[in-house]
């Protein structure tokens, strides 16, 4: 028995477009941190750091709006320690990566703990209460929240920053070739911390757009994983920002797909249908590979990193 | 030199005194005590022991995961002179068995499990019975026919709460069924809200869960104008016009009666469960939708299950393709309660 109104287009898209947002954010903030040569494996724990300082603010200051701003600053202080570690002292990326995400998910988890079951005050509905009755689209808009038309919003902004203004090329150049930049009178280590720190905001963004804007809640470990696959889908969507939000729907629409088709009794193993969300991206990545030519698009100076 | 010897006689004295007028009991939960969840229940029960036994005190320890860390938790109180351990967490079961036999003078208390030894006893209660009386108010105030539960893993405690919440409803209702969700994680409150919003929009009008907190949930159908039944604690702040009643711990008495015990002696190695007649289990406060004529349906099914006339799980009881469990006129052994592995008819998901 398939009930065919969990498929409803409408529905099926803004969920998709809910469940990805957090992970677009945070695929933008890491592709333009890979784009100047540096890996930052960290998200997880900036997203993290940016959830519960976001969620703490909106708590106190009673404005989701400053909840993302602090959540996102939040984000890019972490992001500094990674910043002053890789570019400042040349350490390992992968090292002070995973650094960072240990240190984001212990913090998080200690200071958490009297946020846990605080109410907070989100966003208003996007709509008055007289455009949520207009057909298809007054209801599909009341369905969207702040966080996922800044997203939407910003990833054509920063593919436009990056591939049409002097600074993009001269972040991208910064990632193909430290040496070369130098040589044309850029300073490599500047644009690089630069890169960090964005990445650092994007992630923060990320983390406080699920605890302030999307639940409205603050639990431990809260992100479930969304920044390491983000890290992941930055490969997949190739480097490129106006790819990111394919490749974040691809996960986030698997997701959200994947908990309708239990309100459709598809009658499947719910363990089974979770595995949906990455078999579909690792489908993708197989077969972008086979597709692309082996580099890419992978920014050079990434290289450097695994050699 | 003289004078730390007199600090240090001071403290030994004080040590001593303290230990003799104090019983010291440790409490171990594996999530924060303010998640309006399972946590939050365990130490309300630990604050309501304090308050009613004479010259205890506690001590609580969060966010312990269930690995080697809940045995060097265990092993530190224990070693620092604690007699009571209450180890609230499912997964601390083995660790608790292991720190036990060493030692022998502590008493644990593990809360759900199964296994016994000289000094650890187990305790839990059954809130099934409580889960039928909220699905009464369910099946009562659902206009579209169709409720919603998220729920985490399909272990038998969760399935008895998603049965008995149905049978409630359907004793109300007959037509309703329950649709449900897994999300395959104790916490994750992003997918939490996405599968209410999915329930929501494929026409569920009333939720309830399973998960360690439930507050995503309870929000996410407040925002969208749904009611919902809440488990584990009352959370009615976070959804105060949607709330229906919730499905509640009451672990302070029981923990009040082991820890005298304990005192006097009396205490022995048992697995404790208590029930809707003993008050460790009962229903939340009622939301302003719930009318008074559910309100005294709900009452009067109450004093069946406390009475013991009209056990919960009396048949008939019917799985979802329609297999008898238990007829007319029988009731289920406790021993396959305490082992379900099906739906009733009028659920609509899959236990695999």
């Amino acid at each position: 028995m398939l009930d065919s109104s969990a498929f409803n287009i409408s529905d099926l898209t803004v969920s998709s477009l809910r469940s990805s947002t957090p992970i677009l954010l945070a695929i933008l903030g890491e592709t333009l941190t890979q784009r100047v040569g540096i890996i930052n494996l960290g998200v997880e724990g900036q997203m993290l750091v940016g959830a519960l300082a976001g969620f703490a603010a909106t708590l106190s200051f009673g404005n989701p709006w400053i909840g993302l701003l602090v959540g996102a600053l939040a984000g890019v202080l972490m992001s500094s320690l990674h910043a002053g570690l890789c570019v400042g002292l040349k350490a390992n990326q992968i090292a002070s990566g995973i650094a960072v995400l240990i240190l984001g998910m212990g913090l998080t988890s200690f200071y958490g703990i009297p946020y846990v079951g605080q109410k907070i005050h989100g966003f208003h509905h996007l709509l008055s209460a007289h455009w949520q009755t207009v057909p298809i689209l007054g209801t599909f808009v009341s369905q969207l929240t702040p966080t996922v038309i800044i997203g939407l919003i910003a990833t054509p902004l920063v593919g436009i920053w990056l591939y049409r203004t002097r600074t993009g090329l001269i972040w991208r150049s910064v990632g193909e070739s430290v040496q070369v930049a130098r040589a044309t009178g850029i300073n490599p280590a500047f644009v690089q911390v630069q890169g960090v720190l964005i990445g650092g905001f994007f992630s923060g963004f990320a983390g406080a757009a699920m605890s302030v804007d999307y639940t409205r809640d603050w639990v431990e470990n809260m992100t479930g994983g969304r920044g390491l696959v983000a890290v992941g889908l930055v490969i997949v969507a190739r480097w490129n920002p106006f790819l990111a939000l394919p490749a974040a729907l691809l996960f986030g629409g698997s997701e959200a797909f994947y908990l309708r088709l239990q309100t459709a009794g598809v009658a499947v193993s719910p363990y089974l249908l979770a595995t949906i969300p990455y078999v579909v991206t690792l489908l993708v990545l197989l077969v972008s590979y086979y597709l692309a030519n082996k580099e890419g698009g992978a920014p050079q100076g990434l290289t450097a990193i695994f050699r | 030199m003289k004078f730390k010897s007199i600090l240090a006689a001071i403290g030994l004295f004080a040590a001593i005194t303290t230990a003799y007028a104090e019983t010291k009991i440790g409490y171990i939960y594996v999530g924060p005590k303010t998640d309006y969840g399972y946590n939050y229940a365990q130490d309300q029960g630990r604050l309501y022991m304090e308050k009613h036994v004479k010259d205890v005190k506690t001590s609580y320890f969060e966010n312990i995961p269930e690995n080697a860390d809940v045995e060097r938790v265990m092993e530190r109180l224990a070693q620092s002179g604690y007699k009571v351990i209450f180890a609230t967490s499912y997964g601390y079961l083995d660790p608790a068995l292991k720190v036990a036999k060493k030692y022998p003078n502590v008493t644990f208390m593990h809360s759900g499990g199964f296994k016994l030894a000289k000094n650890l006893g187990t305790y839990f209660a059954d809130i099934d019975d409580v889960m039928y009386l909220a699905g009464i108010s369910a099946g009562a105030s659902t206009k579209s026919g169709k409720l919603g539960f998220i729920a985490a893993h399909p272990i038998p405690q969760v399935l008895r709460n998603i049965n008995a919440f149905t049978r409630g409803a359907q004793s109300v209702n007959p037509k309703v069924t329950t649709t449900v969700v897994w999300t395959g994680t104790w916490s994750d409150p992003a997918k939490e809200a996405e599968a209410a919003n999915a329930l929501i929009d494929s026409g569920v009008d009333v939720l309830s869960m399973h998960v360690d907190s439930p507050i995503a949930i309870v929000q996410t159908a407040e925002k969208r104008g749904v009611h919902v039944v809440g488990y584990h604690a009352d959370a009615s702040k976070f959804a105060p016009k949607g709330w229906l009643v919730g499905a509640a711990w009451n672990w302070g008495p029981m923990m009040t009666k082991i820890v005298e015990s304990i005192e006097k002696g009396t205490w022995k190695s048992e697995n404790i469960r208590g029930s809707l007649a003993t008050g460790d289990v009962k229903l939340t406060k009622f939301g302003p939708s719930v009318t008074d004529k559910t309100k005294a349906l709900i009452a009067k099914k109450e004093q069946a299950f406390v009475s013991g006339k009209d056990p919960l799980w009396a048949g008939p009881i019917v799985k979802q393709d329609g297999t008898v469990v238990a007829a007319e006129g029988t009731t289920m052994p406790s021993a396959s309660v305490e082992q379900m592995n099906f739906f009733v008819k009028g659920v609509i998901g899959t236990v695999q």
